[in-house]
């Protein structure tokens, strides 16, 4: 399926992805906060070079793959090939905190999407996506969901990158602490790179390409030790 | 250890032949007893068994006799322990992994633990040429009751002939099932696209080398304790953690010097196994050279 945005996959797409949408989402910050607290990040231009880092290199990287992989399944009635990307997505993850961010959001966006949500044909997608208990990948969710609801694969990837990107400026605007301007730069500022990162994941397709971040990973994973937090990742 | 790599490449990055290397080791426990049940060897493999050292189990150390690895090798390695068996494998040098002319050296290992088994696979450094192409994939399998510790280590360049990592493919796979299920994955994939991680300040930061290690047992609380307290006094130069994915211990190490992550992991890992299954805390002699 190749269609376009039309009004009612727009008005949906925006309220899933909204930072209002109940997945509790403000909790993570994908070790940012680690970061911050080791002077790894002390302004506006750190903060989104490590949003570049993550989307281009690390658990963003990763995800747009996996968004893709999921989306094109629901899209060609694959049952297997959800139940694949959902096994992938669920594995590769850098820590249990990394773990619990995608595993936690995941189970919440289901229980949201099909609590309020009227999407004719998800029930079959839902329930696979349900076979493992709670252990429902966040980005595996939302793509499911995205293509059961007619969303394109563009528009739908596009928007869960711009929610990851801006809720890791979010936490980062809290944590470091930066002005509301200037964490909208850096949003405004990563359109080209997250622009960049869609085309690769939808020209690739599921190719099992892998991350190149591993001092993201050393962050999260360390951040569970850290004694002082706001943040559950 | 770097000094003694030659500056420039030595006849095996010219052979026109690929390697097949093969090695397969499987581990029988009776009696409190292990013996080994099968060994299959294809150079440029070579498996050796060294008198074990003191308390420790019974000890293979692979050795790549070609002198390194060009684009086109292929090397697979297959080590499983049975039902109590109790092994030590380790390699016995760093392995050098040569320019490829666009081939990529493939390494499989695959690592299997039966229910009260313990399997060590310990690696020396896999150092990447500039414009090497590596992609090894490690799988390992393990059971409930069975206790499996095993690590790879990159290495980027010869920090000692001023060579950097700049173009080619390192491509670092890990895959950990317990009874059958996928439990943790974990892919790097560098290549030309992506070099510039290297040097980012959250990608690699400058780093040289990179290691990881996993440990499965019945004891993740544990294991995560011990682990964390070796890696505390790590010092500056080398940065690592410890986590817990699906109670798999998972330990990653990253530093500017090789030298130093080396250090790390070899203290970490006589510790490690010393604390959680009270082997003598010293690694292989070979691994001090």
């Amino acid at each position: 399926m190749t269609g376009s945005l039309d009004s009612a996959g727009l008005y949906r797409l925006m309220a899933w992805m909204s930072p209002g949408f109940p997945v509790g989402a403000y909790a993570y910050s994908g070790g940012l906060e680690w970061a911050v607290e080791e002077g790894r990040v002390p302004d506006a231009g750190g903060l989104a070079a490590w949003c570049r880092a993550v989307v281009t290199h690390g658990a963003g990287r990763a995800d747009a793959n996996f968004f893709t992989g999921a989306w094109r399944a629901v899209d060609e009635d694959d049952a297997d090939g959800l139940r694949e990307v959902l096994v992938q997505a669920a594995a590769q993850r850098a820590s249990r905190e990394a773990k619990l961010e995608s595993a936690a959001q995941g189970a919440a966006f289901l229980s949201a999407v099909t609590g309020a949500w009227d999407i004719p044909g998800l029930e079959p997608w839902s329930a696979i996506l349900s076979e493992r208990g709670t252990e429902i990948p966040y980005v595996a969710a939302v793509a499911a969901v995205c293509a059961a609801a007619g969303i394109p694969l563009r528009e739908g990837l596009t928007s869960y990158l711009h929610a990851l990107a801006a809720n890791y400026i979010s936490a980062g605007v809290r944590l470091i602490p930066l002005g509301q301007t200037d964490g909208q730069r850096t949003l405004a500022g990563l359109f080209e790179t997250i622009e960049a990162a869609a085309d690769r994941a939808t020209a690739q397709g599921d190719a099992p390409w892998g991350t190149a971040a591993p001092l993201l990973d050393l962050f999260s994973m360390q951040h569970e030790t850290q004694y002082t937090r706001l943040f559950r990742s | 250890m770097y000094d003694d790599i030659l500056p420039f490449e030595p006849a095996a990055a010219i052979r026109r032949e690929w390697a097949e290397g093969r090695a397969e080791l499987r581990f029988a426990g009776k009696g409190g007893v292990t013996r080994l049940d099968h060994l299959y060897q294809h150079s440029p493999l070579r498996v050796l068994f060294p008198a074990p050292r003191g308390a420790d189990p019974v000890t293979a150390s692979l050795v790549t006799v070609s002198g390194g690895l060009v684009g086109g090798d292929r090397i697979a390695v297959e080590v499983a322990a049975e039902e109590r068996a109790e092994a030590f494998v380790h390699a016995q040098a760093a392995e050098k992994v040569y320019r490829s002319a666009g081939a990529d050296v493939d390494v499989r290992v695959s690592l299997s633990a039966e229910a009260g088994s313990w399997l060590e696979y310990l690696p020396q450094e896999t150092i990447l040429f500039d414009g090497s192409r590596l992609v090894r994939r490690t799988r390992v399998d393990v059971v409930p009751g069975a206790r499996l510790l095993a690590g790879e280590i990159g290495v980027f360049g010869r920090g000692a002939s001023g060579e950097t990592w700049r173009d080619g493919l390192y491509h670092e796979c890990w895959e950990v099932r317990r009874a059958g299920e996928l439990i943790w994955k974990d892919v790097l994939h560098l290549d030309e696209t992506s070099v510039e991680a290297l040097s980012g300040a959250f990608g690699f930061d400058g780093a040289t080398a990179t290691a990881t290690a996993v440990y499965a047992g019945d004891d993740p609380a544990i294991s995560l304790a011990t682990a964390r307290n070796l890696l505390a006094g790590g010092g500056e130069t080398v940065i690592s953690a410890a986590t817990l994915v699906d109670d798999l211990l998972v330990v990653r190490w990253l530093a500017r010097e090789p030298r130093a992550l080396r250090d790390a992991f070899g203290k970490f890992w006589a510790g490690f196994r010393s604390g959680i299954a009270g082997l003598p805390g010293a690694l292989p002699r070979l691994w001090h050279v």
